[in-house]
Order: structure tokens, then sequence, then C-alpha cells
């Protein structure tokens, strides 16, 4: 259970509480038996999949439920197999749409229902992806974190053919509304495939996201990324380490800053020894600053110290 | 514009020693009480439930306060006879979460005999896609945790051999991200709790050498919060299950004193609850089985005395994991 707060209570406040969740119980335990009893029945139990509804609009991730819902629909196209488009069916279709819609509104971080909408479309005649794209596109406005709706969206625009010009414009988008939302960043990242012609562009996006708010973790992952390609010329790793010495200097303790030099002149000169002086620098003062993390500078201070033993 | 960083605050008045007497009898209370509201709501879950109660007693010393005889009854009446797969409980479908779940409880007391183990096997090889991945169940949700569920039950029960495991690695492979981490599916974001279920099953198929172990070992480390607490992803809320996420998967990777063991175990000991027993996701709110059994792994894992050794692959007993004779791969 997660984020659920304890909360004191007097007795009274008690027994109620009490008496309404036997109340619920008993809903949920007719509503399970009467499902069980009827599972098999050809064509449904309409009660029953009302029932079902019910439970599934407090508790999406009564799993079983959304199999015996799947049951149906299989039913349902079964019957209408030969007809050309069945109005029936696809209001039937657009029902299940609708329900995984309520759940998801309560619960949108639940992987049933987000399946089970995707199941449906799947298998419905005339599905509507562009309305999907417009509602996954509105879902992220409300939780630019929700993993479930990027996944969400990757699945629509592999159905819809949405460009890649079209997503990275999207993605540019989204992270100027906001550096520090990590799951543009990581977005952005399955859209580019490094090469020499992008890397300008992703390099100074990067830069300018860490350089308007060094203290922000997210942009700094991506940039350790794009400094991991060889395509990076020393001129450019020369440019930044500058630009980061003269941000270390109006914020001398963040270690952000500090890391990412590190990096470039790891990946400039590992042997280097006059970097590789530096680098043991910079390493005693991040296990100042960042104590929590002081056995991972540690490491790298023992391999910097490496570094010189063997140059000299 | 700085960004805040989203922590707690720890109460001075939080507990600091572990209240193992009173997690006993928590979880123990918990396997009595049939009528109660949140146990009768929640049998969906049933099985995995059982298997954090019951390893979290273990952990504590404490598996013989527990010995029902319907215990396993009740487990054999949840396997499927037709597909072969486990289900949360009786009038639930069959499940890799729970196929696992209770293949690891009856590993636990040495009892796996009582399934129809054939079955078992049968019904996990059927779940592999022709991509190499699996499906939690016969409707074709794929995520990596069912790649994880797939080969640690197989291995608990030494059938390796029924799938394509190369496959399985390939697709693995699929779903590692520009940060090292891996996500539910390929281009899915990296977390925390989905990392532990890639590098287990990369641990479990001996193949962590395909891991960016010091990129992603950075990545895990920085979960760590000021409050000692440990996120699942950047910019959220400690939580302690992703004490047991991040930790084992900084275990597997050789790399567990990248954080600060004094300030996770504070934060654990704050996250108990000092009247009714048990651990919750945050100091102050409801304790819950799982985040008790979570909370225990890693003060295991952290080395604290007292407890029984876990495995980071497995989260079972290391006992367990021995007498099976099983040695999952990881990094020095
Ligand atoms: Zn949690």
């Amino acid at each position: 259970m997660h984020g659920r707060l304890k909360v004191r209570s007097t007795e009274e406040q008690k027994l109620l509480k009490q008496k309404e969740q036997q109340k619920k119980l008993r809903a949920y335990k007719y509503a399970m038996n009467q499902v069980a009893a009827t599972r098999k029945e050809i064509p449904f139990n309409k009660d029953s999949l009302m029932l079902c509804a019910q439970v599934l609009s407090v508790n999406p991730d009564v799993y079983t439920l959304w199999n015996y819902r799947k049951e149906v629909v299989l039913q349902q196209l079964e019957m209408s197999k030969d007809e050309e488009v069945d109005d029936a069916l696809v209001s039937f279709l657009e029902n299940e749409i609708k329900l995984t819609e309520q759940c998801l509104l309560d619960n949108p971080k639940s992987y049933s229902s987000w399946h089970h909408r995707y199941w449906i479309l799947q298998r419905h005649p005339k599905p509507n992806w562009q309305q999907e794209f417009s509602l996954i596109t509105k879902y992220l406005t409300f939780d630019d974190r929700n993993f479930h709706c990027w996944d969400y969206r990757r699945l629509i625009i592999n159905k819809i053919g949405i460009s890649l010009c079209n997503e990275l414009n999207f993605s540019t988008e989204r992270l100027n509304i906001n550096f520090s939302n990590y799951s543009s960043w990581h977005y952005r990242s399955t859209l580019r495939k490094l090469d020499s012609e992008c890397l300008e562009e992703e390099l100074e996006l990067v830069q300018n996201a860490v350089f308007t708010d060094p203290n922000d973790s997210s942009a700094w992952f991506y940039l350790r990324w794009i400094l991991s390609d060889r395509n990076v010329t020393n001129e450019k790793r020369e440019e930044l380490l500058e630009s980061l010495t003269q941000l270390l200097d109006m914020d001398p303790d963040c270690k952000w800053i500090l890391m990412a030099k590190c990096w470039l002149t790891g990946s400039l000169s590992l042997t280097d020894n006059h970097f590789a002086e530096k680098r043991i620098m910079d390493y005693k003062k991040l296990k100042e600053l960042d104590p929590l993390r002081k056995g991972q500078y540690s490491d790298y201070l023992e391999c910097a110290k490496k570094a010189i033993g063997t140059e000299k | 514009m700085a960004t805040p960083i989203k922590d707690v605050v720890l109460d001075e008045n939080r507990p600091k020693t572990l209240l193992a007497e009173k997690h006993a009898d928590f979880i123990i209370k918990l396997f009595h009480s049939e009528d109660n509201y949140e146990f009768a709501i929640t049998d969906y879950l049933r099985m995995s439930g059982m298997y954090w109660g019951l390893t979290a007693l273990d952990l504590l010393h404490k598996r013989d306060k527990l010995l029902r005889v319907d215990l396993f009854d009740f487990i054999k009446s949840c396997q499927d006879p037709e597909s072969g797969g486990i289900s949360a409980s009786l009038n639930h479908d069959p499940h890799l979460l729970h196929t696992l779940s209770a293949v690891q409880i009856l590993c636990m007391y040495d009892k796996i005999d009582i399934l129809d183990i054939e079955g078992v096997v049968k019904y996990v090889a059927s779940l592999q896609q022709p991509d190499g991945s699996f499906s939690g169940d016969k409707w074709g949700e794929i995520d990596t945790r069912f790649s994880f569920c797939a080969v640690a039950t197989l291995s608990l029960l030494k059938r390796m051999d029924s799938i394509d495991v190369d496959k399985a690695v390939k697709f693995i492979e699929t779903c590692k991200n520009f940060d090292g981490g891996f996500g539910s599916r390929p281009l899915s974001e990296s977390h925390a709790g989905l990392i532990y279920c890639c590098l287990g099953f990369l641990s479990i198929t001996n193949r962590l050498d395909i891991v960016d172990r010091d990129t992603l070992a950075w990545w895990l480390c920085e979960r760590q919060l000021p409050s000692g607490g440990l996120n699942g992803r950047p910019e959220k809320l400690p939580d302690v299950c992703y004490s047991w996420w991040v930790l084992s998967s900084l275990k597997l990777l050789g790399r567990l004193h990248w954080i600060s063991s004094t300030d996770l175990e504070n934060f654990i000991m704050a996250c108990q609850d000092g009247e009714t027993g048990g651990i919750s996701d945050r100091p102050g709110d409801v304790a819950d089985p799982y985040h008790t059994l979570f909370g225990l792994a890693a003060l295991s894992l952290l080395g604290y005395s007292n407890i029984k050794m876990v495995n980071p692959t497995y989260c079972m007993p290391q006992e367990v994991i021995d007498r099976l004779g099983l040695k999952p791969q990881v990094l020095a």
C-alpha cells in the first residue's frame, strides 16, 4: 500500500468505518461469487458483467475480472464474425473502452486497465487511434512522469505512424516547459540515435538545461549519455570543460558540475597526469559535498590515483 | 527556478532499533484474520501476500510460529489443473506472479512436491513469446517483470531447459536504456523495480556481463535522498520497497558500498510502526506485509544481525538457495 497516512480515529469513527467496510466486502464477495458461478455461460450473464464493472471501478487490480470481460468480448466477436461491421459489437467495445477510462481517471497507474484498453482496441473493427492519441497527449499534461502514459503513447504512435520529427518536436516542447522532467529526457533518448549529425543539437539542448539549473539532476544523466559518444570531438569537450569551470565559479558546491568535469577529463585523457591530479581534487571535494555516495567517489579516486601511478 | 528535492524529514521520536517481535506478531495476526476487511478484500493478490508475510517471518527466525497445515492445501488448490499455472487464490485465474510466489513459498518449506511440477513448467514455457519475452498470463501483457518470474520459477524447479534462454536474454537486452537502467518493455523508462527484475533475470541466466555496470550503479546510488531513503526514479519520494529494489541491484553489481548504509538503516527503522508492528512505505503511513518484507530484506543485505541472510536475486533466505544448490551470479 502506498501513501496511505495512518490516522487516529475515535471508537465511534472506527465502528462506523467497520460497518462500511463490511458492506463493501459483502458486495465484493457477492460479485466475485456471481462471476465465478456464471462465467461459463453462453451467452454471457448480463448481471455478472455489470457487477464486474462495479468492482473494477473501485479496484481495477482484480485481474481475474478483466479476464472475464475479455472472455465475454471474445464471445461477442465470435458471434458477429460474418457481418460487415456490427453496430452492436462496436457499441459493446466502446463501452469497454469507457470502463477503462473511468478506471484510469482514478487509478492512472493501473497496469490491468491500460492493458485491457489496448487489447480491446486491437480487436475493434474501427479503432479510433487518433482519439487515443489526443487522449494520451492530454493525460501526459496531467502527469508527465506516468510511465504507463509514455508507454501507451509509443504504442499508439506505432499504430498511426506519427513521424519521428513530430515526436522530436513534442519532446523539445515538453523539455522547454520543464527541463527537470526525467521522463521527457528519457523519451528523447529513445528518439535519438547518437550520430555526428544530431550530437551538436543535443549537446546544445542539454547544456542549456544544466546551465539553467545546475542543481537539478535530470539533464545531467542525459549529458553523461551524450558524452559517452565517441563522436563528441575533443574540441567540443574542451569547450564544455571551460564553460563548466566558469559555472563552478558561480556555484562552487554543486556536485553535478564537479562530476561532469570528471567525466570530461576522464574521457579526454584518462592517462593524462595533469587531469588525473585535478580529478583527485574533485573527487575529494565530492566526498565532502555528497557524503551519502562517498563509496562511489572513493572508487573513482583510487582509479585516478592509479592513472597517475602508471604515468609516472 | 531551482527544483526542491522531494523527500521526507525523519521525526526525532522515530523508532531507532528493530522491533522484531512486533513485526512477527504483525505478520502472524494477518494470517489469522480471514474476517478482516483488508485481508478478505485483497484475495486477488493472496499468494504473493503470503510469500511476503512468510518470507518476512522466516527472515526474523520465526518461521515455525506459522506452520498451518492448511497452507499447503491452499496452495495446491490454487494450481489450475488445465494450464498448470497458479492463481492468487480460489476463484482467481492463474498468473506468473502468483506462480512464482507459490513456488518460492514451497521451496522455503521444502514442500515443492505437492505441486504438479510438470504442469508449472509447461505453464511458464507456454508464456514465452517469439521475441523471447514473457506474458504474465494467457492474455498477453508483456513486461520484464514476467521475464524475471519465469526464470526465477524455472530455476527454482531446475528446469531452465524448458525455455529459449538466449532469446529471453536478447529481449531483456532490448529493454536497456540510455542511463544503463531497464524498463518494463523496450524503450520504457528506467525504474528501480524493473531494474531489479532485469538484473535478477541476468543473475539467474549468468549474463550480468551485458550491463553497463558503472553507469547503472551511478543511477542507482543517486536514488538515495538526504533522509537516507531511496526512491525508484529521479525526482520521486523515498519508499521502503525501493530500499530493496535498489539495494539488491547494487549488490548484484558489486556496488553496495556506493550508498550510505547507516542513513538507509535509519530511514527503514523510521518506517516501523511502533504500535501495530510492521513497516510502511514512508514514516507515518499504514504498515503492510509488502513493505515489511522489503524493509527487512534490505536490512539483511546491509548486514543487520538478528535477520537471516537474504539472497539478493531471489529475495529468499540464503540458506534455502544454498539447500537447492543454486548459485545465481553476483558481480564482485
Ligand atoms: Zn513501496
